[in-house]
């Protein structure tokens, strides 16, 4: 499979080709007349079978064709087949989407507002701006900001966690009770995994809440676009983000219905391409007013937002916590402790002498599976973990712009984590007047039924299938 | 020891019967079969259990003392002793490996290591039993660190091979893994400055290396040869000049030394150097052969000969052979046709 996914879901991933010796279940049940090569992988022990390069590919019969979709749903592999993929989420589905008279609108994430500005030396505000005016000139109709939606989500995870907190304190001994530790849902390569790998145990674990990709989804696609006096189904809606796993979230059954709430997703280096296909001098670009319809700008034209480069959910539902259950205001940045290394790192409060409160941030697949087994023994003793697939989180994401010749991974990320918080004025979400605005016109106040209804999720456990188990290589 | 102009046989002192499918590692139990300590081995197979054989003071025969089962739910594929001996680890072809204790005659399972998405082919244990390593299907390696209370922690997931990883090695005396693939390749590890494991070498080949399967890989006493078997039908014996990536030195590169083929016509499934410089390999031709460096050769390159080879020495196909660590010449074998044999080397 593509090394451009997260490592989390290329562990999970059984080939890097679709081949016979750890076939494409899809593709065995779409040839059912072609199966005879399953019933040869049932047989006893494979181990020590031949080479694969002397038996069939699938695909030397007939082209059998995948999507995004079917791969979800399967239990095999995620699928190495990039076309399967580029395909529906491609720069020239961007293009002619435009061109076929779609009401465009883009959503930029601020990870890759961070890459392109360590690549092009601007501040993320430039960025910001050019990447508006590069982006009108072809066509689209706005470009909004998801570190926006990203507080929507916040404030519906700190409301979710206060909830969890409260049921597990409470002596009321129903079942529905959902457990701590609370996790973050916004990695997606972390939900597949969870989904595909971990099953049912773990999801009770994840926060409902959708991602903030998701959430400025459903903002654009069910109040937005009134504003904007668009129709839904006209908006072709896409977001840039730092990741190719969130190609596969975009495409959950979860977030299609009633509407699809990002049509295609770009990564940071697609945009960077786009940009020198057009042959355009990005420096000097003329620098756009932003939309500020769903966008974090102050009057002033400051950026703001949380702390945090993977999303600052620890952070946010930590200080939210401390205030609403323990009555503790914190000021200025956290104080989180690596515990094995830089990507496992956790915060505490302490009241009188007794940790009351304790958080952890476990980015990278070794961590992930430490954090696993102890919520698996009974032994975790946070009540919140912000879990992210990527080692360095989501500024190292796969669809981020590679480091320039001679600098090392570790010096970009540097270089981003310093970028990613420039001129961002670190502001309480629940203090954001356009998520205000939201709660105050639409979705009442956090957690109510209507937020319920467009701002959460469900996971669902990929069954194994048998045609998967049979592979005894 | 000499084994210059003397005639040598491979007798076979026992056949250990009681799985009831193919055979398909064995390990011998570290300070056994020494200083009055019953030597002990353990072997495991298709049939999901581990069998614990003691030889008997009185008898000399080795007896079944214990059956690991009801823990694995499909074959368990390799097994490894820790350096103590206290505790034995399994790989199963259920995804998982798991970690048993032993005291006085029983052994029971004190931690489950999951996280491999299919099967687990291989365990080892470093050595001093710090760090344990597993590989399996899904090309990974994994590197866990042992905590006290029989806790594991994952230090370590390493995607590097492009195919199923069929062994995982620790060298001998320093902490670098090595682990061998159906991807044509051996793969060196080692720890990097910041708490994390990366590939310092990958054997190819390019550097005169195998063209199909590795199977196995062993090392000699000393630490700074190794050989490899393939099922391109033939060993390599691989150098390293110095030892001294512990000293901060950087690392010492391995270099193909000389390759020993011409003798196999089937696959060579496993290979084990003893510590008297025995180097022995079980094959798809159900013989065992033993190799010796050939002292006679005076070019600069050393070579190694055959000393013998044992037609028949299973059924079928030997999937594991292994000298017993105290240099009693003692060789346990597994095979495909359900049996061990302990076998020891004479000479006649």
């Amino acid at each position: 499979m593509s090394e451009k996914f997260s490592a989390t879901l290329r562990i999970g991933d059984l080939n890097d080709y679709i081949a016979p010796s750890q076939g494409c279940v899809v593709s065995l049940k779409a040839n059912s007349n072609s199966t005879s090569s399953t019933s040869k992988l049932g047989k006893s022990s494979s181990e020590k079978l031949g080479r694969p390069g002397h038996a069939v590919k699938s695909g030397e019969t007939e082209p059998v064709k995948i999507s995004l979709k079917d791969c979800l749903a399967c239990s095999g592999c995620i699928t190495s087949a990039e076309t399967v993929m580029l395909e529906k989420q491609s720069l020239d589905e961007f293009l002619s989407n435009i061109n076929k008279g779609k009401d465009v609108v883009i959503s930029l994430s601020p990870q890759s507002r961070a890459s392109l500005a360590v690549y092009f030396g601007l501040s993320p505000l430039q960025v910001f701006r050019k990447l508006t005016t590069f982006f009108k000139s072809l066509g689209v109709k706005a470009v909004f900001d998801t570190s926006c939606s990203r507080d929507l989500s916040l404030i519906e995870s700190c409301n979710e966690f206060i909830t969890r907190y409260k049921e597990q304190r409470s002596t009321n001994d129903q079942q529905s009770k959902l457990p701590l530790p609370m996790i973050s849902s916004a990695c997606p390569g972390w939900i597949c995994y969870a989904e595909k790998t971990l099953g049912s145990y773990i999801l009770p674990h994840i926060s409902s809440v959708k991602s903030p990709q998701q959430t400025i989804g459903t903002v654009i696609k069910n109040n937005i676009c009134q504003t904007l006096s668009l129709r839904p189904e006209d908006i072709y809606h896409v977001t840039v983000m730092p990741c190719y796993d969130k190609k596969l979230e975009a495409v959950r059954d979860d977030f299609n219905y009633p509407v699809t709430e990002v049509d295609s997703v770009l990564t940071t280096g697609e945009v960077l391409d786009l940009i020198q296909s057009k042959s355009v001098d990005f420096g000097t670009l003329e620098e756009s007013p932003l939309d500020k319809l769903l966008a974090n700008v102050d009057e002033d034209d400051h950026l703001f937002g949380v702390y945090g480069s993977s999303g600052g959910y620890a952070d946010t539902i930590f200080r939210y916590a401390a205030k609403v259950l323990f009555g503790k205001e914190i000021v200025g940045p956290l104080e989180f402790k690596a515990i094995r290394n830089s990507d496992f790192r956790e915060v505490s409060l302490e009241i009188g002498g007794e940790t009351v409160l304790k958080f952890a941030l476990c980015y990278g697949f070794r961590n992930l599976q430490n954090v696993v087994r102890k919520i698996k023994s009974g032994k975790c003793e946070y009540q919140f973990l912000e879990i992210m697939a990527c080692p360095s989180g989501c500024l190292n994401g796969g669809g981020q712009i590679k480091p320039k010749r001679g600098e090392s991974v570790k010096e970009l990320i540097q270089s981003l984590e310093a970028k990613y918080m420039e001129d961002v004025v670190v502001t309480d979400p629940f203090k954001n007047p356009i998520i205000k605005g939201l709660y105050a016109e639409w979705l009442d106040q956090p957690g109510s039924e209507k937020a319920k209804k467009f701002v959460h999720t469900k996971y669902h456990p990929v069954v194994k299938s048998i045609t998967s188990q049979l592979q005894n290589w | 020891m000499s084994l210059e102009g003397e005639s040598f046989e491979l007798r076979e002192i026992q056949r250990l019967e009681g799985h009831t499918d193919r055979v398909w590692s064995v390990a011998w139990k570290p300070s056994t079969g020494v200083d009055g300590v019953p030597a002990v081995l353990a072997s495991c197979s298709g049939d999901k259990t581990v069998r614990i054989w003691e030889k008997s003071p009185s008898t000399g025969s080795f007896q079944c003392k214990a059956v690991l089962d009801e823990t694995h739910t499909r074959t368990v594929r390799s097994c490894a002793w820790s350096p103590s001996g206290k505790n034995i680890a399994t790989a199963s072809f259920d995804a998982t490996t798991a970690i048993w204790e032993n005291v006085g005659d029983e052994y029971e399972c004190v931690s489950t290591l999951e996280g491999h998405e299919n099967e687990v082919k291989s365990v080892s244990w470093n050595a001093s039993g710090s760090l344990l390593a597993t590989c399996g299907r899904d090309k990974s390696v994994w590197i866990w660190e042992v905590l006290p209370g029989n806790e594991f922690e994952c230090v370590s997931v390493l995607q590097g091979h492009t195919q199923d990883v069929k062994m995982v090695q620790w060298h001998p005396h320093v902490d670098i893994l090595f682990s061998c693939s159906y991807d044509n390749s051996i793969k060196v590890w080692l720890e990097d400055g910041d708490d994390d494991w990366h590939c310092v070498q990958t054997l190819t080949e390019a550097n005169n290396g195998h063209t199909s399967t590795v199977w196995a890989l062993s090392f000699n006493a000393s630490g700074d040869k190794m050989v490899t078997c393939s099922d391109d039908l033939s060993l390599k014996i691989w150098g390293v000049d110095v030892m001294n990536t512990k000293s901060g030195e950087g690392y010492a590169p391995w270099k193909h030394i000389c390759s020993i083929s011409g003798y196999h016509d089937r696959t060579i499934f496993s290979v084990d150097w003893s510590s008297e410089g025995i180097i022995a390999t079980g094959a798809a031709d159900d013989a065992i052969r033993l190799f010796v460096e050939n002292k006679d050769n005076l070019v600069d390159e050393p070579m190694y000969k055959l000393l013998l080879k044992k037609d028949k020495a299973h059924e079928m196909d030997v999937n594991s052979v292994q000298w017993s660590p105290e240099g009693d010449k003692l060789l346990a074998s597994a095979s495909d046709d359900g049996t061990i044999k302990i076998w020891e080397l004479v000479s006649v």
